[in-house]
């Protein structure tokens, strides 16, 4: 579904990555993972379309994302997650819910100001509140998020996320800042939401263990350079991978 | 539960009040509509304006023109005048789209003052710096003008009255509209605008065509606010629709509360009350002799209102009714807000 | 040619006022993100303050100025410390509506204290002038020049090649990097609303001069300083400085040879037609790069 050909970004004489490549197909999983300053958020950034490659070609179903602006993202069926949080805190967690429904709905300021978009509104508040439900939140539904705990607040970005109906979800390191409760509920979510709900996903982490659990594949990136790809067992046990995080010297065989 | 008390409130109010007190009402509830329109630029969608003035004033012109110079009914030049300074709106919308926040700050301020320059110097339409009269307004066979008086039953109405109602109504209207926006699509495409704008495409969000649309919406309120508030005021000069007409709205929905839904109307009360309730206090030397006068004192009080409410409650008079009401009650914070407040949807759809 | 020389210089001169006036601004912007629109309420303070103790006590001149120069810096840092560090976590959309706020109380205060009507500034120029060939140069002028000069060089020095200029550098890239490195990030808002302050008082300074003279509409004259900030670039000394020149230039240029189709005192208004024009094309104006956003 999703091909990245020879994808390499530049900041002048800084290279963030290059010649990176892969395959991501329908309902997959795939973890990019690497030491700090490996360019995983780079490469991320590139996939959500905030900074422009030099080189490489990225398609979804065959369509070029690479010529496509941010704003169209949401209608090519990306949806991503954001590491500064991607939550309107004055909104409640229905209408965080609502705004990733935005793009698939037609009522204008001068229909909804009159009140005459009311069905719309219920039909989308309706498949909100099922994104709510998928994610396990739909009890926070009228919940301020600003008064919500960071947890419940990446939950709500993540049912905003499902509510896109999207092709792919793009994840920014889901499980940053948590605490280890609020990791394996975020991990056991991921995992549900793929297995269950079918959602191809793309994952930067840092976070091994939730890498391991709920990856099909995971791409190693060290330096900007991919080193490896495959399942999350052989990856675990790849010499060049313990070396990337355990430095020279260290690595030991499997 | 409060709303049905308000409405008997402010139905009954013209007829407790004096002659002077009800000319202050008045203008604060034709203010209150462009306030509510700025509530929806700057509390919505998070626009610093400083051109609402700008707003206001061709609104104004707008029905002068149709309905002074050319005897257009009222009917037609009141909304007249908000499809002009929605036409206005309509074009500070792409340059908004292109800017943001304090480079588009800097851009309404120059609207302000080349608006102003065209108002001063296009006399045939402003009557240039002497300033011109502006129509009463006559809705079929009730005329407005001051000295007229309608007899209903056995209460009468005088001129200030009428305006009064007429601006109530339009208020409510406007209100009802900015609550519907609120708890839909557009209000809250503007709020994650307002807060998360960099992320707000990325989500799915038009950025374009909501700020476009908060521009428009917000300006065709400020056009039928000037219309009606010239046409109460009988004649005005270009010099009014100043900078300090825009900060004065934007004083009144800080002081009223930032993005709430009776911001608009209580922030008013405050600011445009203020110089009449000023005007009494006992140690002001006379008008003209020098010293602190009440404009002076005025503007004094509306700044440190500014920074006062900024620095102590952002959310206005209604932030501070909230943090009343939650002691009061020992209720969750957020989640169980009255409508007065934010409107939680829930309550709007049990 | 003649009167264009004149109006060349006299838009120099008024240039270099907006100069100066630009900077404050932008000295305050590239720390804490704020507009500082009460700077035209600091202009005129300034100008207030100068004329006062000249005039009303009969400080000799120079000393007036640094006096009031040493005031509104110690003002301006006080606004900071008082005012602006209660809310500085607050959106920008805050702040900026604060100094909003701030600048109309201090502009009514000031006439209520002192009267509308126009003041004599105390100053040794007057209307004095010379000439250069048909060129008339006037005293007041030439020092707005010579001042501005000084003030920028001595802004500049402060900037690259002094401790304090380094941190505000560091603070307007990074306040938390900055902060974590163990600099007094407060003491770097504190001194960049005292040079705020300062450079505000040499604005109004010379805005005051002959032909004009201390008076409350001072103040919106300083607002015709913010399409200079704009157009140099809301975070560049130095495009705060040719912007500044761009406007005194273009607003001098304009009172000369604007036809009277466009209006009377069309001068007034041409900085701002020139700003959102250059705008359309350039959002972040001349100079300006487009702020990278954190996602």
């Amino acid at each position: 579904m999703l091909a990245v050909r020879d994808l390499s970004l530049r900041f002048g004489a800084i290279c963030a990555f290059e010649d990176v490549s892969f395959d991501l197909a329908k309902g997959e999983l795939l973890a990019v993972i690497g030491p700090n300053g490996a360019g995983k958020s780079s490469l991320f950034n590139v996939l959500s379309r905030v900074y422009r490659p030099q080189t490489g070609t990225v398609t979804l179903d065959g369509e070029d994302l690479l010529a496509r602006r941010p704003r169209d993202l949401a209608a090519c069926g990306v949806a991503r997650s954001f590491q500064n949080l991607g939550v309107v805190g004055e909104l409640t967690a229905l209408e965080n819910v609502l705004v990733g429904r935005d793009h698939l709905m037609r009522a204008g300021a001068l229909r909804s100001g009159l009140g005459l978009a009311r069905a719309e509104e219920r039909a989308q508040r309706d498949a909100a509140r099922l994104a709510l439900r998928i994610v396990g939140i739909e009890d926070l539904a009228g919940h301020v998020v600003a008064t919500l705990p960071y947890g419940d607040r990446k939950r709500v970005e993540l049912a905003r996320c499902v509510a896109m109906e999207p092709k792919l979800m793009l994840l920014d390191e889901p499980v940053a800042g948590m605490s280890a409760a609020e990791r394996a509920a975020m991990t056991t979510l991921l995992a549900r939401l793929h297995r269950d709900e079918g959602i191809t996903m793309l994952l930067v982490e840092h976070d091994m263990g939730v890498v391991m659990q709920i990856a099909d594949r995971v791409l190693v990136l060290d330096f900007g350079r991919p080193i490896a790809e495959g399942p999350p067992a052989e990856i675990q046990r790849d010499d060049r991978v313990i070396r990337a995080y355990l430095g020279e010297g260290l690595a030991v065989s499997a | 539960m409060t709303l049905p008390l308000l409405v008997v409130v402010a139905v009954v109010l013209p007829f407790a009040l004096s002659a002077a007190q009800l000319t202050t009402a008045t203008f604060v509830v034709i203010a209150a509509i462009g306030a509510t329109g700025l509530n929806i630029l700057t509390g919505y969608a998070g626009q610093i304006s400083l051109g609402h003035a700008a707003f206001l004033g061709v609104g104004a012109y707008t029905g002068a023109v149709l309905g002074g110079d050319h005897g257009v009914s009222a009917f037609v030049w009141i909304p007249a005048a908000g499809v002009a300074a929605a036409l206005l709106g309509a074009v500070v919308g792409p340059i908004a789209l292109r800017l943001r926040g304090l480079y588009l700050a800097i851009v309404t301020l120059g609207l302000v003052f080349i608006a102003q320059h065209v108002f001063f110097n296009a006399g045939s339409l402003t009557g240039g710096p002497q300033g011109r009269a502006f129509p009463a307004v006559q809705l079929g066979s009730f005329d407005f003008s001051p000295g007229q008086v309608l007899d209903l039953g056995g209460v009468t109405i005088d001129s200030s009255g009428l305006y009064y109602f007429l601006g109530l109504v339009l208020l409510a209207a406007a209100t009802a509209y900015a609550w519907n926006l609120r708890r839909t699509r557009p209000g809250r495409a503007m709020i994650a605008l307002r807060e998360r704008e960099a992320a707000a495409a990325v989500m799915g969000i038009d950025v374009g065509r909501v700020k476009m649309t908060a521009f428009v919406v917000s300006s065709a309120m400020a056009g039928v606010s000037g219309a009606l508030y010239a046409s109460y005021l009988s004649f005005a000069q270009p010099g009014q629709w100043s900078l300090l007409m825009s900060i004065q709205f934007i004083a009144a929905v800080i002081v009223g509360g930032l993005g709430t839904t009776a911001g608009p109307l209580l922030g008013c009360i405050v600011v445009f009350a203020l110089p009449s309730l000023l005007k009494q206090l006992p140690f002001l030397p006379a008008e003209g002799s020098g010293g602190l006068s009440a404009g002076d004192l005025t503007s004094i009080t509306y700044g440190l209102l500014i920074v006062a409410f900024l620095s102590f409650e952002p959310r206005g008079i209604v932030g501070i009714a909230n943090r009343l009401r939650r002691t009061g009650n020992g209720s969750d914070v957020g989640s169980r807000a009255s409508k007065l407040t934010v409107t939680t949807p829930e309550e709007a759809h049990p | 040619m003649s009167e264009f020389l004149q109006l060349l210089f006299q838009g120099v001169a008024l240039g270099s006022t907006y100069a100066l006036i630009a900077l404050g601004f932008v000295v305050v912007y590239r720390a804490s993100g704020v507009i500082n629109f009460a700077q035209g309420a600091m202009l005129l303070a300034g100008a207030y303050t100068i004329s006062w103790l000249a005039t009303d006590l009969g400080v000799a001149f120079l000393p007036a100025v640094l006096i009031a120069v040493v005031l509104l810096a110690a003002a301006g840092a006080a606004f900071q410390a008082v005012v602006l560090r209660r809310v500085s976590g607050e959106q920008p959309f805050v702040l900026v509506m604060m100094t909003i706020g701030a600048g109309i109380a201090v502009t009514a205060l000031i006439e209520a204290l002192f009267g509308a009507d126009p003041r004599l500034l105390g100053d040794p120029w007057g209307a004095s002038s010379f000439h250069v060939g048909a060129v008339t140069i006037s005293w007041v002028k030439l020092w707005s020049i010579v001042v501005t000069v000084a003030a920028l060089g001595a802004y500049f020095a402060f900037d690259r090649y002094t401790r304090w200029g380094v941190a505000v550098q560091a603070t307007a890239e990074d306040e938390e990097a900055t902060l974590s490195l163990g600099v007094p990030v407060r003491r770097v808002h504190l001194i960049t609303w005292a040079m705020a302050g300062a450079l505000a008082t040499l604005g109004g300074l010379f805005l005051a001069g002959f032909p004009a003279s201390p008076e409350p509409g001072l103040g919106d004259a300083a607002l015709r300083a913010f399409p200079a900030i704009v157009l140099g670039g809301l975070r560049s000394p130095g495009g705060a400085v040719v912007g500044g020149l761009l406007i005194g230039l273009t607003e001098v240029m304009t009172s000369g040879y604007a036809p009277s189709s466009l209006g009377d005192n069309f001068y007034a208004v041409a900085p701002y037609i020139a700003m959102i024009l250059i705008l359309l094309v350039r959002p972040y104006g001349l100079f300006g790069r487009a702020p990278a956003e954190r996602l």
